[in-house]
């Protein structure tokens, strides 16, 4: 109890004397040397995603470790690389920003940033400058279709995610002989929702089910979703898809779990909660069965379970799939700079442009760019809840247990 | 009068569009009871009636509108809840707690804490969090606030606001960003006529009616509310009379600390603890707190239910839309109409 206290007056009041503090900060303590590069990770370190965002910082840091560990980059006389952190607080304006002053400093490249909104802010930063930008996790389609030069990015498109997991309900339901054939969307309001909906329901007319009601909602600020899957139950839908961040996420369940609609499966797409170690402990029984078309690590590969092993030793926390491609991203970066034998912007550029690099995500294929800067690679798969562990379940070769299907009984 | 008048008639067809049939009627109906009370009331009543009438007609099953409702009420009370504290803080010291959210948040972290490591009830803990935020409130007040008190508002607001982010931030930096629980032992679902609710809502609701009582005995039949209301109605006269306006600011800055402590407790089992988790309720609550006129406990509590059922009722009458949209559209209809809140005296 006194622990309480302490933690609880102590704390506050102490930094309040110390006249506030800035949130974030930046880790470029050296600097100015001229056999390290500066490559830059900018992410939301405070704020409603920091949990995300420090996380992605994370996984950027362990991937500069690894690479300095292995030798730096060899072409370049075995230069370290050093990561400059920076916090974009999930602003766009922020953002934009600290972008600016990350490339003043003489960042060869940008990681990140997470929100679409942050992303396509930075990513004009970077197009004037003419420094590569990597986005590890951003969705929206928009952000690529500019004819952008120097923006890449790894993760899956939200058009990708959606016709990807429609396809996936698809095959998964009509294997277990219980073919999907209306299927309620539930989403966040934002480019991510809607955009990843759009596409799942164009994909869904081709493979010919019906894709009503779609249900939106306000993630920053939603407190109960009992109302929109009472409409879902209402609906007569046999399968709740849903697409948002992680916080909802839950709220769904335990909505789920009140209102009990009759559907044959609770099916994320790119749904920030289903998929992540910790969803199954918050949600408890009821989040049981979920699925969750998303990108995700390969966990049947061992360097992938030795980052994850090693994540967990530092940070005592799981790592999180945001981590592994923030991890990916800077290894996109340093791969391309080893092949242009130079630090040069410009040139880290055209090399990231011809990258072809095995990844730790599963993927179709190694990391390669298209001239819109997409990853070639990149795909979702799919993965069950089963038993209180997120398991890959489909397709076939990446699987490492049988989807079970129907999922729910109600 | 006239200007009463005119709000009754015209915050009526204001609010659900398609229904200029009803209101008239309506109109007419309330004459001889808004004598007893009170128009503005009376006319949020009706105003209510008709928008839940029609989310039985628009929805496609009846049962999807009592959820809404249902939901909506627990929700609102919840709203109410957070509101309360700030409400009171606002009436008295005229100040725009923007920290109330982040007291909030350090309400949610010592039940959280006391829950995972000594293994308490969640709702036992409210017996720590009020009294600790009690303490942090009053030294809060006359350590940081004190010498900004009579000052412009901007200084007050700025200072609660540094406040806000040194909590949010040291509490970040304490516990991390990850999302944790607070599971409530032999929680489940409970049926309300065709809708579900669950029991740990039910009971946040049912906190909620039961603090907007204590606080409004305390400020009706007690000393000290006796003198926190003359204090909020004419500073200098309380001091004429011998009330050491120092320690009532104080206090009742305590006390409406402590309540977003005892609203901490009670949202705990319903909310992902975070360290922002407090400031999501931090823009819902100052509608509220406009809405229900400032400094009045009750009005928090009718405001919060507006808002609540606003919000829930909006996924019915605005398919696809923020149901912060019909919040808002509400708020501006009562700013519109009834700028002093729907329980305020006019200044």
């Amino acid at each position: 109890m006194r622990k309480a206290w302490y933690a609880v007056l102590v704390a506050p009041l102490a930094l309040a004397a110390c006249g506030g503090s800035s949130p974030g900060g930046g880790g470029a303590a050296g600097g100015g040397s001229g056999e390290t590069i500066k490559i830059a990770s900018l992410h939301p370190l405070s704020g409603a995603a920091a949990a995300d965002g420090q996380q992605m910082d994370n996984g950027a840091k362990l991937a500069v470790e690894a690479i300095n560990a292995a030798g730096g980059i060899k072409s370049l006389d075995g230069a370290k690389l050093e990561l400059v952190s920076a916090d974009s607080q999930g602003k766009p304006e922020v953002g934009q920003s600290e972008a600016q002053r990350l490339i003043q400093e003489g960042a060869v490249g940008i990681v990140g940033t997470y929100q679409s909104a942050v992303s396509a802010n930075v990513a004009t930063v970077a197009e004037r400058n003419k420094v590569p930008f990597v986005i590890d996790v951003s969705s929206a389609d928009s952000i690529l279709n500019q004819g952008y030069k120097f923006t890449f990015r790894v993760q899956p498109s939200a058009t990708v995610i959606g016709e990807e997991g429609a396809q996936y309900l698809f095959d998964v339901s009509k294997a277990a002989g219980e073919p999907v054939k209306k299927v309620a969307f539930l989403h966040e309001q934002g480019p991510f929702g809607s955009g990843v909906r759009d596409a799942f329901k164009k994909k869904a007319t081709e493979l010919g089910f019906e894709v009503a009601p779609a249900i939106s909602y306000d993630a920053a600020s939603v407190a109960d979703l009992t109302t929109q899957v009472t409409q879902v139950k209402a609906s007569g839908a046999d399968v709740l898809a849903v697409a948002g961040y992680y916080r909802d996420g839950v709220l769904v369940a335990k909505a789920v779990n009140s209102v009990k609609p009759p559907v044959n499966a609770v099916y994320g797409v790119a749904n920030g909660a289903f998929d992540l170690p910790q969803f199954p402990k918050d949600a408890g029984t009821a989040g049981e069965g979920y699925f969750d078309a998303n990108y995700h690590p390969d966990y049947t590969k061992q360097p992938m379970k030795d980052l994850a092993a090693l994540y967990k030793e530092k940070y005592k926390d799981d790592i999180r799939t945001g981590a592994v491609l923030s991890h990916e991203s800077v290894r996109v970066i340093a791969d391309a700079l080893e092949r242009a034998k130079s630090a040069e912007p410009a040139k880290v550029r055209d090399a990231i442009a011809q990258s072809n690099l095995e990844s730790l995500m599963a993927q179709s294929g190694p990391i390669a760019f298209d001239e819109k800067g997409e990853n070639k690679g990149a795909i979702p798969i799919l993965m069950q809840v089963q038993k209180g562990t997120v398991n890959q379940v489909w397709p076939k070769e990446l699987a490492q247990s049988d989807p079970i299907y129907p999922a729910v009984t109600p | 009068m006239t200007n009463n008048q005119q709000s009754v008639s015209s915050s009526g067809t204001g609010v659900p569009e398609e229904d200029t049939a009803t209101v008239p009627a309506k109109g007419r109906g309330r004459r001889s009871l808004g004598a007893a009370l009170g128009r503005s009331q009376l006319s949020v009543v009706a105003v209510l009636a008709v928008a839940v009438l029609l989310a039985y007609l628009l929805a496609d099953s009846p049962v999807i509108a009592t959820q809404a409702i249902v939901t909506g009420l627990l929700i609102g009370g919840v709203y109410g809840l957070v509101a309360m504290g700030l409400t009171l803080i606002f009436g008295v010291l005229d100040i725009v707690n923007f920290a109330h959210g982040a007291f909030l948040a350090v309400a949610l972290f010592i039940t959280y804490w006391l829950v995972s490591s000594m293994g308490l009830h969640p709702y036992v803990t409210i017996l720590v969090t009020v009294p600790v935020m009690f303490a942090v409130g009053w030294a809060v007040q006359r350590g940081v606030l004190s010498g900004a008190m009579g000052k412009p508002l901007e200084n007050q607001l700025l200072i609660t606001l540094g406040i806000s982010l040194v909590i949010e931030n040291g509490l970040l930096l304490l516990f991390g960003a990850n999302p944790r629980s607070v599971p409530l032992p032999g929680d489940r679902t409970i049926g309300i006529l065709g809708a579900v609710a669950d029991l740990s809502r039910i009971l946040a609701f049912v906190g909620a009616l039961v603090l907007a009582g204590v606080l409004f005995l305390v400020l009706q039949r007690t000393r000290l509310g006796t003198a926190i209301r003359a204090v909020a109605a004419n500073n200098a006269g309380a001091q004429l009379v011998g009330i050491d306006t120092r320690r009532i600011y104080a206090l009742t800055f305590a006390i409406g600390t402590a309540c977003a402590g005892a609203a901490g407790t009670l949202v705990s089992p319903l909310v992902t603890v975070e360290p922002s988790t407090g400031a999501l309720f931090n823009i819902v609550a100052f509608v509220v707190v406009v809405i229900g006129g400032m400094g009045n406990v009750v009005g928090a509590l009718v405001g919060g239910f507006v808002i609540g059922l606003a919000e829930q009722l909006g996924t019915i009458f605005l398919p696809g839309q923020s149901p912060l949209l019909s919040v808002f559209i509400v708020f501006v209809l009562v700013l519109f109409f009834r700028p002093q809140g729907l329980f305020g005296r006019t200044s």
